[in-house]
């Protein structure tokens, strides 16, 4: 079963570009990152499942039904929290959540979703004194409201603290457990990796990749690196590792042993080194953030915090 | 069709603004003084004897203009005001067609409108009633029906230009500039037609087709339709819509009817058209 379906979708804005000859496809069940710098065609994408905008070419397909001419059809299964909304300054949260749960034709108790998304305390205030964090845990239990079939959450951690964030990612959890697919787009990547089984990096307007994330690691060959201390390091316990399946490299500087390698060959290494009578003081392991994923994908250098030590992460600079 | 749920959540939303009760109060004072005025003054009767009917006349030649204004300040901002928020993303997220959007707006705006007038009427009526005591009760409950019937076609027409463009700068200038064209200019244009289709000159009698255009803002052809549902009380109180000095089948009273009834469909139709092609 297919949640989602994009076949060849462009959407032109006058002479501007916004997608290009998009296809995705989401399968049912599944939580889906759609990744991209700001301005990459993540929400114009959401826009068009949700028929606000309509493609210049190509047709979308949404819980099988086609995302234009049976909107309604589609927007009745789904649960949305959009980019760019504003809230009716003068409700109350339980009056937004009672509207979307009467416009979905449920039944549930606006205070049970409320409460779901940690607001409930805040009921009956108008709307438009709530911070920014409310506001979006207000949107979100609306588009709990009905049971959806899928969620799709623009941005959904805009404005939360990393409490909320943290939050967030539990509900999202709990929604895909109980059957329902999540598409969610993000340009924190961090999250993305905390929680998707798959997703999709939009680079302006085109789909550049669309896997899972240990698949993007492998065919981006981005390895892993292990530093082991050991009490009595030496050349033997050098080729011992390099003897391990997996392992590209291994270099040692006094006691510690830096070991280029493949994810999964990080346990062997240990094993390995403890067999050949090498006692292990410590290690660290350092994976290749989904942050050089998208670099390396996007061919723009994305982290504004890459520090040393992550620069030093990198596999290239292991081999010196 | 869950219009409803758009409509209530209109209505609620407009009912705990400080403007609608302002409106009301407005609205009630409005009533009051005038059926005081009608009762007390002797001219503002125009000669004829006080009575409700009169009363009704006296108040629909002033409500008109007063339905016309508040209707642009309630409704400009129906559509392009949520579209330029961003609260048409919320509104739209939700399983609304675009139709249920308009025809929602048109009902809850026009509850947020009719309600304050209609008490206020009620009110202004039932007083005359007590103080005048002649003439029927009827003619005050059809005025009153016609009344809000014409408070819906306004809100329609705003709506449906609110429904055209993006933004509320807009949507005030089409608003505004409808009210100065169609009901404040319109002696004008009408002038202006007739002095073109009599090529440049003018006519020494008006054909029976600028009696329809007299009658086209919507002010006029509410004004028309009471005489046309109250055509006893009519004559009696010297009201008249112009249409004597024409002997077309469709120089009658009841034209406004019908024009009010197109001022209900068409601009609410354009502006579907335009709105469910629109990209948010």
């Amino acid at each position: 079963m297919v949640a989602i379906q994009l076949d060849g979708v462009s959407k032109q804005y006058g002479s501007i570009t916004a997608l290009r000859n998009v296809d995705l496809t989401v399968e049912s069940g599944e939580i889906f990152g759609f990744l991209g710098p700001n301005g990459a065609g993540k929400s114009t994408t959401i826009d068009i499942l949700l028929d606000f905008v309509r493609p210049t070419n190509g047709s979308a397909t949404v819980l099988g039904h086609d995302a234009q001419t049976e909107s309604v059809a589609v927007r009745s299964k789904t649960g949305v929290l959009p980019d760019g909304y504003h809230v009716y300054d003068r409700l109350s949260g339980r009056e937004h959540v009672q509207f979307a749960i009467d416009s979905k034709e449920s039944t549930e108790d606006p205070l049970d979703l409320l409460d779901r998304v940690g607001i409930a305390d805040a009921a009956d205030r108008n709307a438009g004194g709530y911070s920014k964090g409310m506001t979006q845990r207000l949107v979100l239990a609306m588009a709990l409201a009905g049971e959806p079939e899928l969620l799709i959450l623009d941005e959904p951690s805009t404005g939360l603290d990393p409490n909320g964030a943290r939050e967030m990612r539990k509900i999202i959890r709990e929604e895909a457990d109980r059957g329902a697919t999540v598409f969610f787009s993000s340009h924190i990547l961090e999250q993305v990796e905390a929680i998707c089984d798959r997703v999709g990096i939009l680079n302006n307007g085109e789909l550049v990749a669309e896997d899972t994330i240990s698949g993007l690691r492998a065919s981006l060959e981005t390895d892993s690196r292990l530093d082991v201390t050991l009490e009595n390091a030496d050349n033997g316990a050098v080729s011992a590792a390099e003897d391990v399946a997996g392992v590209t490299s291994a270099i040692q500087d006094g006691s510690m042993l830096s070991i280029a390698l493949t994810r999964e060959s990080k346990y062997e290494v240990l094993a390995a080194l403890d067999r050949e009578g090498y006692s292990i003081v410590d290690f660290t392991t350092d994976e290749s953030s989904l942050d050089d994923l998208f670099a390396a994908v996007t061919g723009e250098p994305r982290s504004e915090d890459h520090t040393e030590e992550d620069a030093a992460a990198a596999p290239t600079e292991v081999e010196q | 069709m869950t219009w409803v749920a758009v409509a209530k959540k209109d209505f609620s939303d407009a009912v705990q603004s400080r403007s609608l009760w302002a409106l009301s109060a407005f609205f009630i004072l409005l009533s009051l003084g005038l059926t005081y005025g009608y009762s007390e003054f002797e001219f503002l009767s125009a000669g004829t004897e006080t009575t409700i009917g009169g009363l009704v006349f006296f108040l629909g030649g002033i409500v008109g203009l007063f339905v016309s204004i508040t209707s642009i300040v309630i409704c400009y901002r129906a559509i392009a005001g949520e579209r330029e928020l961003g609260s048409a993303k919320l509104l739209l997220s939700l399983p609304h067609s675009r139709l249920d959007v308009l025809v929602g707006k048109v009902v809850g705006r026009t509850a947020v409108l009719a309600v304050p007038l209609i008490i206020a009427l009620g009110l202004g009526l039932s007083i005359g009633i007590i103080v005048i005591g002649a003439g029927s009760i009827l003619s005050a409950v059809i005025f009153l029906g016609w009344t809000f019937f014409f408070a819906l076609v306004y809100v329609s027409i705003i709506v449906g230009l609110s429904a055209l463009v993006s933004s509320t700068t807009k949507a005030a200038a089409l608003g505004i500039g409808f009210f100065f064209i169609v009901e404040f200019l319109w002696d004008g244009v009408a002038f202006v037609l007739l002095f073109v289709a009599n090529g440049f000159s003018l006519p020494t009698a008006a054909p029976d087709w600028y009696f329809v255009v007299t009658q086209v803002p919507p002010s006029n052809a509410y004004f028309s339709g009471l005489v046309a549902l109250l055509p006893d009380v009519a004559a009696a109180v010297n009201a008249s819509t112009g249409a004597a000095g024409f002997d077309a089948f469709y120089a009658v009273p009841e034209i406004g009817i019908v024009i009010l009834c197109l001022w209900l469909i068409v601009p609410i139709s354009i502006g579907y058209t335009v709105f469910s092609q629109a990209d948010l």
